[in-house]
């Protein structure tokens, strides 16, 4: 009955519908970022600050010395580790899976479904299942406690996801344009290499940013294959930090603010190579 | 052979094909081996050694390993009470997280699918929480939830519900649930996501046509757009199961698994058996338990996967 709204229903009226469904909208984004709110009020304000007035109250001077303690402290070093670990584990491994995911895709490959599944239960497997063994692989290589060894689980354990998304790219790729070199007589890897892996560029994008973030943020291995505190990647050296100073609210909200901001950074200049990525992961 | 189903696929090629027929066959495996090799040491040997560890008793240290057969199996099954704790847990995590991130993701993406000024901006705003770690995540939820300090027995008091306050993660009849809705906070993003991309296959004709037909919005949701999302529905429920039973970092960032161990998980469980009490088999063993419930989940998505090709 009420169906097309009826054409003579008030400008004002649609007008408070409007205004009531942003109000809505805004109230329940300051409520989906209270978390949020409470970590940044924390890192800006003085400890006695925070123990008389709790975290959620604007602070009575802005305390920027809680970052610069919380860095000296320690962050710093785990910062760096972080960036290390990601920094060579990002490029490393997307050019491992392209070059898989390509072959699984353009070469004519009959294995290409078994080796695909084969690689997806990478996926599923929980990294319980893995620890042991891996333990004591590392003892045997030398790598436990080292950034190298940590940097190359990550390269193992990103395959999947990686060669999921990089295959979802190739199968939207024209098998025309690559006839068309093999004609020409462009080598496989030419053709990989000059013609699909530039013509991947927002999916590599995608990648690069999903598993920076991914890579950034992970704990597990870190926490079993990191045994000194020089060595620790930030989530693990936070939730040390917390363990450690578990009464100094301002710092720590300082340190993991700091671990924070270049995710936050990253997301807010790729948003839309995250809903790209995952939306190549379900193709 | 090989040749001619080559050949068959592309016919064009056929004679150009042929002289690099053999390299045709290796370069394949050639771009597919670094990644299969790191793949194979890192994950797939670990985890088949580790299956055939579960069959042992061994304290990770010792030259000799005694083997037990299914002993470890039974052992947990009967005589470890954490045991029972932690798939308790895992279960009521399971349906939470089955029932919460998705329904709200998809009441979001629903939302945020009209365009309407703004509407991206939500969508990032509802999606934020998702890119931080759990780590990072459980941290700062332990301070909504402190007892004095945290906003939680802050707000409750100010609004006059002060015999709500509790001591949120040191009950140990209720602590599991606020992990779990710290959690549910970070997992939303990801469901919106997949059901904002679903919603937007959905072809406006097919939702203008209902309208035309008389359908309210209510009606429009259960005969248009929910059958259509049907596949996505699927893909959404299966991910998020797989991650739920993942799930680590956040326990040991907020509980630890306690108090009296009553927030472990399998996932945690099997990291205290395995390096604080040095029981290889029986941790080993939790891990294989865990593995075959993610399989549950595993194998119709995997066939899903696979199966367009």
């Amino acid at each position: 009955m009420s169906q097309p709204p009826a054409p003579n229903s008030s400008a004002a009226g649609k007008t408070t519908k409007v205004a009531l469904f942003y109000l809505a909208l805004i109230l329940a984004t300051l409520l989906w970022f209270t978390p949020v709110i409470t970590l940044v009020l924390t890192a800006l304000k003085d400890a006695g600050d925070f123990a008389v007035n709790g975290a959620f109250s604007l602070p009575k001077f802005i305390r920027w010395a809680n970052f610069s303690e919380a860095w000296e402290t320690g962050v710093k070093n785990y910062f760096w580790n972080s960036v290390i670990v990601t920094g060579f584990k990002v490029p490393i491994g997307i050019a491992l899976e392209s070059m898989a995911a390509f072959a699984l895709t353009h070469m004519h490959f009959k294995w290409a479904n078994r080796i695909f599944t084969y690689i997806l239960i990478g996926l599923i497997v929980p990294v319980q299942m893995t620890l042991v063994p891996l333990t004591l692989l590392m003892n045997a290589l030398n790598l436990i406690d080292t950034l190298t060894g940590l940097t190359i689980l990550y390269i193992g354990f990103g395959v999947p996801f990686g060669v999921l998304v990089m295959r979802g790219f190739f199968r939207t790729l024209p098998t025309a344009i690559i006839e068309a070199a093999r004609i020409d007589g462009c080598s496989w890897f030419r053709i990989f290499y000059r013609i699909a892996l530039p013509l991947a560029l927002p999916a590599v994008i995608s990648l690069c940013i999903l598993d920076g973030v991914a890579t950034w943020n992970e704990f597990i291995l870190a926490q079993i294959f990191l045994r000194s505190d020089e060595l620790r990647t930030l989530p693990l050296g936070l939730v040390q930090f917390s363990t450690q100073f578990s009464t100094q609210y301002d710092q720590l909200a300082a340190a993991v603010l700091i671990a924070v901001v270049p995710v936050v950074i990253v997301f807010l200049f790729f948003q839309r190579y995250f809903v790209a990525g995952m939306g190549g992961a379900v193709k | 052979m090989a040749s001619e189903k080559t050949a068959s696929l592309a016919p064009r090629t056929a004679k150009d094909a042929k002289k690099s027929d053999d390299s045709l066959r290796l370069l394949p495996w050639l771009f597919l081996a670094p990644s299969l090799a790191i793949y194979s040491v890192v994950v797939v040997y670990p985890m088949i050694y580790s299956a055939w560890l579960s069959l042992f008793r061994w304290d990770g240290v010792a030259p000799i390993k005694i083997f037990v057969g299914l002993d470890n199996y039974g052992i947990l099954l009967t005589q470890n009470d954490v045991f029972w704790i932690a798939l308790r847990n895992n279960a009521i995590w399971l349906v939470a997280a089955l029932l919460l991130p998705t329904s709200i993701g998809l009441g979001l993406a629903i939302l945020l699918n009209s365009r309407f000024r703004g509407s991206h901006i939500f969508r990032s705003v509802f999606y934020f929480p998702s890119v931080l770690s759990l780590a990072v995540v459980g941290l700062i939820w332990t301070w909504i939830y402190h007892p004095d300090l945290g906003l939680l027995n802050q707000a409750l008091t100010a609004s006059g519900l002060q015999s709500l306050t509790r001591n949120w993660l040191s009950d140990p009849n209720i602590a599991l649930y606020p992990v779990i809705i710290a959690a549910t906070w970070n997992a939303v993003g990801l469901p919106m996501l997949l059901f904002l991309a679903g919603l937007q296959t959905i072809p406006e004709e097919l939702h203008e046509a209902a309208k035309v037909e008389g359908a309210g919005p209510v009606r429009r949701f259960l005969y248009v757009t929910f059958p259509l999302l049907r596949e996505t529905t699927l893909i959404v429920l299966a991910i998020t199961a797989i991650n739920a039973l993942k799930a680590y970092d956040i326990i040991y960032a907020m509980t630890n698994g306690g108090p009296a161990n009553s927030t472990q998980l399998l996932s945690t469980w099997m990291y205290f058996l395995t390096y604080n009490y040095n029981q290889v088999g029986l941790g080993t063993a939790i891990a294989v338990v865990l593995f075959l419930l993610t399989l549950i989940f595993a194998i119709p998505y995997i066939r899903f996967m696979t199966r367009k090709t």
